[in-house]
């Protein structure tokens, strides 16, 4: 240390950001002390990414300041916040697959030798780090063959390489075991206890009790609350992240199971093993899993969007195993993909023409044709009866908030009035007014008496809706709940391969 | 004999417009940016390299212009895809067509004529031990872009800028500035290219002369998976069939047979490499090396 | 009302298409006032030459292969998939339907409607070949369209000038067509009922892309070809079918090139003008909307009739026209972002909301 330590190490005053339509940061004030780790918590669209940004010089504030280590600072982008010590960690790993660990480390502040990059140096660098740190991996392994929590390590050393003082971890155990969770805030307390600091972003209860020192939690571009965590409770931050009493883990009432309706054998495809669930009529079954455990592959293997190979699916009675995505639709399916804007919508197609998708050859048209009078009158309706906000069918779906899109989507899917609907992610990203519209809509059309089949990795989303809870781990459903039996803990463990014996999903 | 050293050296003179631009054109692959407009910026050095020699009675100031005529047509792409955002496989097409149809228009105005220019007197490239010193110079670049691209920390960042700008960005590397140096100088080598072909495998300049070699060299980025030696094997086989097409013309073989096996060897040779490819996927998960 | 028309020119000049056009033709202008041309000389001499009584025979004619072939570029291009292969459907279309009127022993009118459907069907199988290439052999169309475009070439240059070359000409062309075996032209111009087809085939297009459901889903397919999979659209047999269509109307060019003056195939006469490139400009500036397409294709004929007009006026090369096109092109692309999933190579479109799937790639 060439001069003594500040304190307060980070300190952000009197925040403000405004977006068109919104307060993102309304004088927000932060203060975050050397040595401690500084949990940032609120609700999707509180403000919390707004607030990192705007400290990593991502972006603008309208007003205020920001001091590291005392001294006032204005960061144009990211690599100045670097040269001050700051270092990120994003939800979405910013990471080069095809390059090794220790190119990724080094990567824009390589050691050189005559102008070349001097590996063995690069590789040196990483094993004393590593070591260092108690964060193990191979540095010439591939990024991209390392499983998430490896990679995270990777994010974390390329931090430590360039010598972060401040570490930001945004939503850092969103795909992450419980296990591989608790061996990162192991890592993270020590680097506290070295003098580092760290801000972690999330909006998990658990990690936050676990592992920070202190809290601050925003609501609505607002610090609502801050907390010294010894002294505080789930129920009370909860409380100040919503503004209301806790009704989070709100968990609706079971469904009354018919016939089944989706029965899967033994399917096998990639990255899913020896599959067998089945879903009734009146059913909501939840598959709980970390990000990766082959969810999404199963789920499209049944929507006819991944060959299956080995195994039989059948739906209502019928065998689909190796029918067209459109034949399945015709016998009674649709489905809700994860990912809204890649899959789920044409963003740059009008929201009337993105409501007909899969009406388009049913509903909607006679003898192939598609008057374009019906798919206005189509989406007008279905706007209605889903309370989607937009300004006329005729604008571009990418006009649409995150909410509003899910909501199209959703909409869309449920007008089927298929006896089996596959969701996943339902509410990923999507704000808090938005869940709730999306979860009743979902429970409501249970209750018609359909059957679905929800995918999430949002432990209280599957407690909350799930009538029965399977849980997928490294391609296999590695465990079987009821409503009741399916608390945290268990889950927990058997998402993170604790449950070792692979149970046969008896009905 | 057919396969005897008149082949090789006429395989490799064959090769050498592809490769440059081929070289190129894998710097940008690697950079993220699809070059289609290879065909084009080629087209435009042959046009310059003719009319500087032309003028200047030097082939030297020849190849110079063309590289840097090259380059400066380049920047559409540059800045059309980089920096407006625009769309790298339109503005590639584009390009080409542009270069067509500046290049006959120049043709008229410059020198008069239409179709062809073709003067005794104009200075073309020497021979070096049977090979113009672009050829060698070829061969040069190919080993510098494969030391740059693989140890060189300048090589690492233009990888990373190519497969994930956004992770190369929050560490402070502007994709943009590497994407520009990589179109640049694909506009450089395409330069040559083009006076290689104008100034070195023939001495004349006519209307679209390049005659799909610019897409032949897109090609040969493929099936080379925009490695440096992988583009010079892709290139030499095209080469080769290009040689093998003009010897069996001599046998008796018609012009338009010939004319067509390149792009023929060429489409055979990319099933075949994406075939052994998915094979080899389907058959290992994990994926393999080489 | 002066409140209502504002906005809605500024909207039209704002639109990237009238960019793009205006910035064309000024930078054509710049290129006029370099060679010592007057502009507006120049741009008088290519509308009156076009447009005017002597010209607009020829307008319809070459508007007639512009508009053909720009079709046949756009309706692939509307999913997304670009066909670079148009020369040598056309000419293989119009090499099978000079065989077929050379050697057809059927009485001419039907010989003539049989060149069309045999001219059309070379080029159509030959286009869905490079679909095939795509589907089964993963070779991208951009690349395979193109390349089996050139054998093609060659092999009907190859016919031309051997076994189907007329006896004693020294020119690489076939005999002429037998007696009657010709399209129908209007008085004695050279517009032949060949136009009529074309147009045909655009309100074709423009109800399929209006108002049926294969439409809608050719247009999904095009801004989001994940999307229209995930509903159910098949890619590889939708490529193949407006592969197919395309080629088809690549063939139907060529024919109506064989069954119109000179009434014969000339060797190098189908892919000389450019129609190709021409079409494949007039259907990337129209975004390939079917009315745009029409427009643009006019568009592209006036150009290029009227530019023989105005090198004889003014002595400035006709290869202007084809510079400004191209810089139309430019212009357009530059400042035109696409939507995303149109072709297959592209920056990777971030979206901002979605977390981004992590897996092993």
């Amino acid at each position: 240390m060439t001069r003594p330590p500040v304190d307060p190490t980070v300190e952000l005053r009197g925040i403000t950001k405004r977006f068109p339509g919104t307060l993102a940061n309304d004088a927000v004030d932060l203060t975050v002390h050397r040595g401690e780790i500084h949990a940032l918590m609120g609700e999707n669209g509180a403000g919390k990414s707004t607030l990192m940004s705007i400290l990593y010089g991502m972006e603008r504030a309208d007003a205020g300041s920001i001091r590291i280590d005392g001294r006032e600072v204005t960061f144009g982008d990211p690599s100045a916040a670097m040269a001050a010590g700051l270092g990120m960690v994003h939800q979405s790993f910013k990471l080069f697959d095809s390059l090794t660990v220790a190119e990724n480390v080094v990567y824009a502040a390589e050691p050189r030798r005559f102008g070349l990059l001097d590996r063995a140096a690069a590789r040196r660098r990483v094993r004393e780090l590593a070591e260092e740190h108690g964060l193990a991996v191979d540095p010439d392994a591939r990024v991209g063959d390392l499983p998430v929590g490896l990679r995270q390590r990777v994010e974390i050393l390329k931090l430590l390489h360039r010598g972060a003082r401040t570490l930001i971890l945004d939503e850092p155990t969103a795909v992450l075991t419980p296990a591989e969770a608790d061996a990162l805030f192991a890592v993270l307390k020590s680097l506290a206890a070295q003098g580092r600091t760290v801000i972690l972003v999330t909006h998990k209860l658990r990690e936050v009790l676990e592992g920070s020192d202190k809290v601050t939690v925003l609501r609505d571009g607002r610090v609502v609350a801050r907390l010294v965590t010894a002294d505080t409770s789930a129920d009370e931050i909860a409380a100040a992240m919503t503004g209301r009493a806790v009704d989070l883990d709100r968990v609706h009432a079971p469904g009354t199971p018919g016939d089944a309706v989706l029965e899967v054998t033994s399917l096998t495809t990639d990255a899913v093993h020896d599959v067998g669930l089945t879903v009734h009529a009146g059913e909501i079954v939840g598959i709980a899993g970390v990000a990766g455990n082959g969810q999404s592959e199963l789920v499209e293997a049944l929507a006819g969007l991944r060959p299956v190979t080995a195994g039989q699916v059948t739906l209502k009675g019928r065998d689909i195993t190796h029918v067209s995505a459109t034949e399945r639709r015709a016998q009674g399916l649709a489905y809700v993909p994860e990912d809204r804007h890649a899959v789920g919508t044409a963003p740059a197609a009008s929201v009337a023409d993105n409501l007909a998708m899969g009406h388009h050859r049913t509903s909607l048209s006679a003898k192939g044709l598609l008057p374009p009078a019906t798919v206005r009158t189509h989406a007008g309706r279905l706007i209605e009866r889903f309370g989607i906000k937009a300004a006329t069918p005729e604008v571009p779906a990418s006009a649409l908030s995150g909410g509003n899109l899910q909501k199209l989507l959703i909409g869309r899917e449920l007008a089927h009035e298929a006896p089996l609907l596959l969701v996943e992610q339902p509410t990923r990203g999507v704000d808090i007014g938005a869940i709730q519209n999306i979860h009743d809509q979902i429970v409501a059309y249970r209750d018609a008496g359909h059957a679905v089949l929800l995918v999430s990795a949002e432990l209280s989303e599957i407690r909350g809706l799930a009538d029965r809870v399977l849980v997928m781990y490294e391609g296999r459903v590695t465990a079987t709940y009821t409503k009741d039996e399916a608390d945290e803990q268990a889950l927990g463990l058997a998402m993170a391969g604790g449950a070792v014996a692979p149970t046969e999903a008896v009905d | 004999m057919f396969f005897d050293s008149d082949l090789l050296m006429s395989a490799l003179r064959a090769l050498t417009p592809i490769l440059l631009a081929a070289l190129g054109g894998a710097l940008c692959e690697r950079a993220g940016v699809f070059n289609i407009g290879l065909e084009g910026m080629m087209l435009m050095g042959c046009f310059t390299s003719v009319a500087t020699s032309w003028f200047t009675g030097s082939a030297w100031l020849g190849v110079l212009a063309a590289a840097l005529a090259a380059a400066a047509y380049s920047l559409i792409l540059a800045v059309g895809a980089v920096t407006l955002r625009g769309d790298a496989v339109v503005l590639g097409i584009a390009m080409n067509l542009l270069a067509v149809g500046l290049t006959s228009f120049l043709l008229r105005t410059v020198f008069g004529v239409q179709g062809t220019f073709d003067d005794p007197s104009l200075a073309g490239l020497p021979l070096v031990g049977g090979f113009t010193p672009l050829a060698y110079l070829a061969f040069v670049a190919v080993a510098v872009a494969a030391l740059m691209l693989s140890r060189h920390v300048w090589g690492l960042r233009l990888r990373g800028v190519g497969e994930a700008p956004d992770a190369a960005a929050t560490l402070g590397v502007s994709p943009a500035k590497y994407k520009y140096a990589a179109v640049l100088i694909s506009g450089v080598l395409c330069g040559l290219a083009g006076a290689q072909l104008a100034l070195g495998n023939v001495t004349l300049f006519s209307e679209n002369m390049t005659a799909g070699r610019g897409w032949i060299a897109v090609v040969a980025v493929m099936l080379g998976r925009a490695a440096p030696v992988g583009v010079l094997l892709a290139a030499l086989l095209f080469g080769l069939a290009e040689a093998a097409g003009f010897r069996l013309q001599g046998v008796g073989l018609p012009q338009q047979a010939t004319d067509a096996a390149p792009y023929v060897v060429t489409l055979v040779a990319l099933f075949l490499s994406t075939a052994r490819r998915r094979r080899r996927t389907a058959n290992s998960p994990s994926g393999a090396t080489t | 009302m002066t409140h209502t028309q504002i906005p809605r020119i500024s909207g039209v000049l704002r639109s990237p298409i009238t960019f793009s056009v205006l910035a064309g033709l000024v930078i054509g202008a710049l290129f006029l006032v370099g060679t010592g041309a007057d502009p507006f000389t120049a741009y008088g001499a290519v509308l009156t030459g076009s447009l005017g009584a002597d010209g607009i025979g020829s307008t319809l004619s070459t508007g007639t292969s512009v508009l053909g072939m720009a079709l046949a570029l756009a309706i692939p291009l509307r999913a997304g998939l670009i066909n670079l292969g148009g020369d040598g459907q056309m000419v293989l279309g119009g090499i099978t339907a000079a065989v077929t009127g050379l050697y057809s022993p059927l009485p001419a009118p039907l010989t003539v409607a049989l060149a069309l459907l045999a001219g059309m069907a070379a080029g159509a199988a030959y286009a869905a070949l490079a679909a095939l290439c795509e589907n089964s052999l993963g070779v991208p169309l951009l690349v395979s369209s193109l390349l089996l475009s050139y054998p093609a070439v060659s092999l009907a240059s190859y016919l031309a000038r051997y076994p189907l070359k007329e006896p004693g000409s020294s020119l690489p062309q076939t005999r002429a067509m037998p007696n009657g075996v010709a399209l129908p032209a209007f008085g004695d111009s050279t517009v032949t009922i060949g136009l009529l087809l074309v147009v045909l085939a655009a309100a074709t297009y423009w109800f399929t892309d209006k108002r049926t459901a294969f439409g809608y889903e050719i247009r999904m397919t095009g801004l989001n070809s994940r999307f229209a999979a995930y509903a159910g659209v098949e890619r590889r047999g939708l490529t193949l079918k407006l592969m197919s269509v395309s080629g088809a109307l690549a063939g139907l060019v060529g024919a109506i090139g064989v069954l119109s003056f000179p009434y014969r195939f000339v060797d190098g006469s189908l892919t000389a003008p450019g129609y190709t490139w021409t079409g494949l400009t007039a259907a990337l500036l129209a975004a390939a909307a079917p009315l745009g397409t029409v427009v643009a294709s006019f568009f592209f004929a006036v150009l290029a009739v009227g530019g023989l007009a105005m090198e004889r006026t003014t002595e400035v090369p006709r290869e202007l026209t084809q510079v400004l096109q191209a810089i139309v092109i430019v212009f357009l692309a530059a400042r035109l972002r696409f939507p995303s999933g149109w072709f297959r190579r592209r920056s990777q479109a971030t979206s901002q909301e979605s977390p981004q799937e992590i897996g092993a790639a």
